[in-house]
């Protein structure tokens, strides 16, 4: 007698992650689409030959960037994914 | 259409596609946010080294001949690079590049409205200045640096 094949792993996500990872994704874009706002603004001051100010919008980019590095940690570290 | 022509046309099987997870997607997300981190940072370290400066010195015209109020059109800092002199009333004298920041066309001084004005797209210029007062140009006119030589006036540089 054999046993019973094992039921499938279930990877669906618990409740609500979905959305977490959604959330996640929607904040990035908008943020995303700031950061290329502000490579336009760079790129208008540099060709302008007023670049020497953009070094602040490369700050606000950055800060972005590192804030998406430091969310999708958290996000891989909170809401880990199912494994079976 | 036939169910063979549209698999011919397209020769994907669903099983063969590969899935992107909204994590994966929240990955390159990131990925694309640090390519457009880097190309500020670019942008702002060619900035701060900014050194574009176009031209040699050379002699335009005696400022005898270009009365208040008028212009002289010449080209500087190559044989193509049309640009202007303007002698404005006070008595100042300025030069621009002739080529408008918005797309190229070429831009004529009109003394008798006080502007610099691009018939393309009407945009227009403070002629003290160079700066965009109307229109679609965003930027200012590349300035030409003047030095006078005795009676001639003399272009020193580009500058944008």
């Amino acid at each position: 007698m054999t046993a019973p094949p094992a039921p499938p792993f279930d990877r669906s996500a618990p409740p609500g992650v979905h959305a977490l990872v959604l959330a996640a994704l929607a904040i990035g874009t908008l943020l995303m689409a700031l950061q290329l706002w502000i490579l336009t603004v760079g790129l208008d001051l540099y060709l302008a030959g007023r670049g020497r100010g953009s070094w602040l919008l490369a700050l606000v980019s950055g800060l972005i960037f590192l804030g998406g590095v430091l969310g999708v940690r958290l996000v891989g570290r909170v809401l880990p994914i199912p494994r079976g | 259409m036939s169910p063979s022509r549209w698999r011919t046309e397209f020769p994907y099987h669903w099983d063969a596609d590969d899935l992107v997870t909204r994590r994966d997607l929240l990955q390159l997300s990131v990925l694309a946010s640090g390519a457009l981190f880097l190309g500020s940072l670019v942008l702002a370290v060619l900035g701060r080294l900014d050194r574009r400066r176009r031209g040699t010195r050379r002699r335009i015209v005696r400022a005898a001949e270009v009365p208040e109020g008028e212009r002289f059109y010449f080209s500087y800092p190559g044989a193509d690079d049309q640009a202007m002199l303007l002698h404005l009333p006070g008595g100042r004298f300025v030069a621009y590049s002739q080529k408008c920041t918005h797309l190229a066309c070429a831009v004529y001084y009109q003394p008798e409205r006080k502007r610099l004005f691009c018939p393309c797209h009407e945009g227009v210029f403070d002629p003290e200045t160079g700066e965009p007062t109307a229109g679609p140009p965003q930027r200012r006119l590349p300035r030409i640096v003047l030095a006078r030589e005795g009676e001639w006036l003399v272009a020193v540089e580009e500058r944008p």
